[in-house]
Formats: C-alpha cells, structure tokens, sequence
C-alpha cells in the first residue's frame, strides 16, 4: 500500500517539474461552430494545435439553425466561449450587447489585413466603425440550375429574369419534367431564408428595402420586395412551381432533393454548387450550373461568416487574449504567407473567401472551374452587395419577416400586407 | 418514583420541526423562490440584452404589450387547439395500453420496456426523429402512406398550418402515452382481484366490470393524468423547436415558443419574462384545479 502511495506521489511530482519545466499548463480555448464539414474544422485544430504547443481548443458545434439561439444562451449564462463563428447578421447584436469584441482594440496587427478582404465583406465585419472578425468565408447568393432538366423541357439558356423562370418552370411542369420545378428553404426560423429573399431583390433596379433614415420602404406597392413577394405567392398558390414543402425546408434537405433531381431551379448559397457536383454526393452530380441571379441587375446578397473573439476571452487575461489572435490569425489570415485554412476551404469544399488575393491563385480558380465558373462567379461577386440596415435587430426582425411571408404563401395574407406588417415591426422595433 | 415525563414544551417541538426542514427550504427558496422572484422584477424592467447600458423600470408596461399582440392571442390559440387533443389522446391511449400490458402473457415484460422506449428517448432526438417521418420529400410516413396507395403524392404534412400542428401533435402523444401507461398500469395492479372475482360471481361481463370496478377506481389516477398532461402539453416546446422551429408561418408557435422567442430571438428579455410571469400564472390555475382533485380523491376513499 505504502509502496503504492509513493509511486503515486512520485508522478505527481514529476508532473508538476514537467511542467514548470515547459512553462505552465496550455492555454485552453473554447471554439464553437455551427456543424458543417466538422471533419475538416477538427482538422485543421489539430493543425494549428501542432504549431502552437501552448494551446489546445475545445470545438463545440450547434446545428446552423439554432447556432445564434444557442450562443445567445451560452452569452447570457456565462458559459465558457473564447473564439467563435458569427456572422454579418448577428454582429449587431453581439456586438452591441458586449458579447464579442473590437478586434482592432487588442489586435492593432488587423489593421493591414483590410485591404486583402472585399468591400461587403469587411462591412459585414464592421460594427461602430471597427472591425469585430477575420472571414471564415464569405459568398454570394447564387441561382442554380439542373442543365439537363432544362434541356428536357427545351431551353438551352438559363433564365435571366424572373418571368423566364416562371415561363421555364411552366414548361418543365407541363412536359411532366418534374411537378414543381422551384424549391426554397423556406422554414420559419432558417437564418438563409432573408438572404434568399434579399437576393432576389437585390436582382431589381429599385432593390432598396430602407431609406437613408433606415425606414422601411419595403412595403411599398410595386417595391422590389413586393414584386419579389407576389411572385413567390403566385408560384406557391396560383401557378404552382414552387415546390409547397419549401416551406419546411432547411439548406441541407433542399440541396439533397435537389441533387436527387426533384428540384430544377433553387437560390443558394454558392457553396453548394460545389457539393452538388461532387462526383458520386448525388444522383444528379455533374448537372448543375450556376447563372447569374435572373432579374433586371443581376444583382445578389454577398455575405461574411467570420471568427470573432468573445469579451470572455478578452477578460481572461493576456495569456488567453493571445492565444486566441494566434488562433484568428491562423484560421481567418496568413500563415507562412498564405491564408492556408481559406484556402483549404475554397478547395475542399467549395466555400467563398474575402481573401481577394486568392482570386488570383491558380490552384483555386482551377478547382472552381472543376465544380463550377470561376469567370461567372466573380462576376456574380462584383454584383453582389451586403445587406443594408443591419442593425441590432436586424436578426429579430428578420424572423418576424419570415414568419409574415410565410403567410402570404400560405396564402393566409396578400404579399403587400404581409409586407406592411413586417415593415410594422420594423418601425416597432427601430422605435 | 415519578416515571411519567413531563411533555417538551410546544414551542420546542416546533423549534426543533422549522430546524429540519430550514436546509430544506432554504434550497427550495435558492432554485425556485429566488428565480420566480428575479423574474417577476426583470418583467417589471426594460431589459434587451443588446442595450445592456440601461435596463429602466417600466412597470406593467411589458405586460400590456405582449397581451397587446397579436402573437399572444394566436399562440394561446394554437395552445389551447394543442391542449385540446393532446390530453384526451394521450389518456385514452394509456388507458388501453396499460390494460394490453397488464393482462398476464409472456410477452407482459418484454411490452412493458417497448412500450417504455419513446418515454426514454430525449425529446430532442423525438423530435428529429418525426421530423424525419413527417419528411415532405422523403419522410417514412409519405413512404407508407403512398406504399398503401392511400395518397397519390407526397404531402408536405409538415408546410401546412394544420397538417403540421397535428404532426407535432401526434410526434407529442407517442412521446406521453408510455408515462399515462405506467400510471395506469400501476393503478390496474392496485385493483384487488377479489372485486373482479366477485363480480364474475354475481354474473358480470367483462364490459360490466370495466364500467362498474375499473373506470370509477382509476379516476382519481385520470384525473391527476388529464391535470399533468394539460399542463405538460402548454408548456410543450423542443419538440415543435426541432419539428417546425413554430412554423409555417407561426402555426405551431405555441405560448412557450413566444417565451422563447421573446427572450432568445428577440433578446427580449423584459417582455419574454412578463411572457412566463403570465404563463406560470394560467399553470397555477391549473394547479389549484388539480388540488381540489385531490381532495375529490379523498372524498372518493372516505
């Protein structure tokens, strides 16, 4: 028993020399992420963790739709968060309610990063005029189109406005192509659901949803969001190419019914361009193609998902507030010179950057044009803006937006009402 | 030799009962009294989190609003619908279930763990699960249904307002019915054979004797199974989270989920406790329902 004791005090003991030895116990972060190729995420953890021995991370993922809930709550009740995704819709909110904090204010390094990163993204990262994240990746909202089920119906173009995707989709739905040419991710609650939408209004001249004083001016009759609106309500109830279970659809069952070709045409986020033509990830693989956004501009929403550092971390002290910049600094900038983990993102799986410098690397622009068109796709970025009015409850009110609409497809409410009561909220909100 | 005691004065037994159960209550006070309380003040306030400078004293002024809106009177709405059938269901259905599992077979104790097994799974992963039956696209249910010929095309049970409500409905019934079940079951045990053999004797059928002996003797566990289950199903809320997150267009938003919603999307946090201030108080009523039962359950004994 004795004997026992001392080999136990004796390893206690030679663990604590080890360690004073090597400089104290390492610094551990909290990562939380939504769930999306968390293969890769874990990955390239053990990657940075190899490079820097004084740090280990703890990733923690929440499913995309409940992701801002979920950390709303973590925030709230103080549970333990260092580093973690966000996005240019919650920023306001996050930041204004002291969650995450100014990069710029601990990390003067960030600055020269600026002018790598595009113009929507670096506002989507922006709150109060600083910048609040490095990009995990950021993209644009794009129109996707099964080549063959076009074929099928006889068009050998894409459509570019959005009568030729009621006109197409008539045909498609008449020539028993499919029953409903059209899917939406469309569920109440889903963050994609006002990009979506914001997209197709953003395809108009007259795309703008606020004025200058951030008023509504959405709910206007013959607004592009209400042409967009009443569009979406006759393909859902008059003219029937939208697939009616878009309104339970989340981004991953409506990619997967799309590549199993129940689905012609979708807007989505352009990443799955990439998924959706992975050889042998679906029935359809191969047959998809992008066009630009069908409308009078051509116009889209371009959006930043990025790293953010939390107060928490920034309160813990120097030691954490550095490992966690090492941690930003290595998954959202340069390593060696190179942005290796945006880089790896764009050739794996597809996923935007704001990392400019990359458009120019050959490596990347070959394997875009493997999945997709990387001269369509820069000029759908040039196109592309951010989202206007964010604001702190940019987030909230998106929701009740959602909900509204959701109504008028079910045809519960006309368009315009729908729209007028959202813009009321807006008002009640702002107020 | 005096051996009678003197009885302890009155006022030290007392000293001595608060003494006990002061730890008791004490802890009780820590995780009930002190969060009801913190509550009630935070609904009394203006408390958004992402204006966390200022957080003023606006009286009732949270209540009037969201008694004022528009959401608040649907979402009772869809509750009381909600209520309405998931409390007859599932007391219906444990009440047949339990007397499946409580006739003397072979198969008695295998039925009793199936029967136990959606009462075990976490209601979350419930809820993924029906998520995934009531599928639009490829939901097991279409799957059956279209199979048996029964429909032509898939029907997006889960995009219509009332189709939807129903699945989360039926997703809530399958989830209860093991809990009603075991209840019943433990009350069918608790019925003495002799009042079934006696009434055999007096020549009673079986249908008799589930109208004279079994009904009346399992009130009082239907009583605190309808009183539960109402209260169950208005605080109902992951599972219509994870099935609809309350849509399409708000039709399975019940009360709980505009608690949520006020707090967590909305970051709401005066409004969203006025919102469970509000619903705590309607459960009271529910509560104070269910004591008057037990005291009918008294009467009933006497």
């Amino acid at each position: 028993m004795s004997a026992r004791r001392s080999i136990v005090s004796l390893l206690v003991a030679l663990s604590l020399t080890t360690a004073v030895a090597f400089g104290a116990t390492p610094v551990q972060l909290t990562f939380t992420v939504w769930s999306y190729s968390n293969d890769v995420i874990l990955d390239n953890i053990k990657k940075f963790e190899a490079k820097n021995p004084g740090i280990k991370v703890a990733m923690q993922d929440f499913s995309w739709e409940k992701y801002t809930d979920v950390m709303t709550a973590r925030f709230v009740g103080k549970t333990s968060t260092d580093v973690a995704y966000s996005s240019d819709h919650w920023l306001q909110q996050w930041a204004a309610a002291n969650w995450i904090v100014p990069l710029e204010d601990f990390f003067p390094q960030v600055k020269p990063y600026k002018p790598d990163f595009a113009p929507y993204a670096i506002e989507g990262m922006t709150y109060k005029g600083k910048l609040y994240g490095l990009p995990y990746y950021a993209d644009t909202i794009i129109f996707i189109y099964n080549e063959d089920m076009l074929k099928k119906a006889g068009f050998s173009r894409p459509p570019a406005t959005w009568d030729d995707v009621t006109k197409m989709a008539l045909a498609m739905k008449e020539k028993k192509v499919v029953e409903y040419p059209i899917m939406f991710q469309f569920q109440d609650i889903t963050p994609w659901y006002i990009e979506v939408f914001l997209s197709m209004v953003y395809s108009y001249k007259d795309f703008r949803m606020f004025d200058n004083d951030l008023n509504a001016i959405f709910d206007k009759d013959g607004s592009a969001a209400h042409k967009v609106a009443q569009w979406l309500a006759d393909g859902m109830r008059k003219h029937k190419i939208i697939n009616p279970a878009s309104l339970e659809t989340t981004e991953i069952p409506l990619v997967k019914a799309m590549g199993a070709g129940q689905v012609a045409f979708a807007v989505l986020p352009k990443y799955n361009l990439a998924d959706l033509n992975t050889p042998g990830a679906h029935a359809q693989a191969g047959k998809f193609k992008m066009a630009l956004m069908p409308g009078e501009t051509h116009g889209t929403v371009g959006f930043v998902r990025f790293y953010a550092m939390t107060k928490m971390a920034a309160d813990r002290g120097k030691d954490a507030r550095d490992a966690a910049w090492k941690f930003l600094e290595y998954f959202g900038g340069r390593t060696d010179g190179q942005f290796a983990v945006v880089k790896r993102w764009a050739l794996e799986k597809g996923l935007g950057f704001a990392q400019l410098p990359l458009y120019k690397d050959q490596q990347i622009r070959a394997a875009i044009n493997k999945w997709g068109n990387v001269t369509l796709e820069e000029q759908q970025s040039k196109l592309a803006r951010a989202k206007e009015a964010l604001t702190p409850f940019w987030g909230p009110w998106s929701l009740e937006f959602q909900k509204e609409m959701n109504k008028a497809l079910l045809g519960q409410k006309t368009a315009l009402d729908a729209l007028k009561a959202s813009a009321a909220k807006w008002k009640e909100m702002k107020k | 030799m005096n051996l009678i005691v003197p009885p302890r004065p009155k006022y030290r037994e007392a000293r001595y009962a608060y003494a006990t159960v002061l730890p008791v209550v004490l802890l009780v006070a820590l995780f009930t009294l002190y969060p009801i309380g913190f509550a009630v003040v935070t609904s009394l306030r203006e408390v958004v989190l992402y204006k966390p400078e200022s957080t003023p004293f606006v009286g009732l002024k949270n209540y009037v609003d969201v008694i004022r809106s528009e959401f608040f009177t649907s979402a009772w709405g869809h509750t009381l619908t909600f209520a309405a059938g998931a409390v007859p269901f599932a007391t219906v259905l444990g009440f047949g279930i339990a007397h499946l599992l409580n006739a003397r077979t072979r198969m008695a104790s295998f039925l009793n763990v199936t029967i136990l097994l959606p009462w075990a799974i976490p209601t979350v992963i419930s809820g993924i699960i029906w998520a995934w039956i009531f599928n639009s696209s490829y939901g097991a249910f279409n799957g059956a249904l279209y199979s048996l010929g029964v429909i032509e095309r898939y029907v997006p049970w889960l995009s219509r307002p009332t189709t939807a409500l129903l699945s989360v409905l039926f997703a809530h019934v399958w989830k209860e019915v093991p809990l009603t079940s075991i209840l019943y079951l433990a009350a069918l045990q608790a019925i003495p054979d002799e009042l079934f053999d006696a009434a055999r004797a007096d020549g009673a059928g079986a249908l008799a004797a589930l109208r004279h002996i079994t009904i009346p003797l399992l009130i009082p566990t239907t009583l605190i199974i309808v009183v539960y289950e109402t209260m169950v199903a208005i605080v109902t809320f992951d599972l219509l989270y994870v099935m609809t997150g309350g849509g399409p267009g708000g039709a399975t938003s019940l009360i709980s989920y505009f608690v949520y919603n006020s707090m967590f999307t909305s970051y709401n946090f005066g409004q969203g406790a006025a919102l469970a201030v509000l619903l705590a108080a309607s459960l009271v009523v529910f509560i104070v329902i269910y004591l008057r039962l037990l005291r009918s359950e008294e009467l009933y004994r006497e």
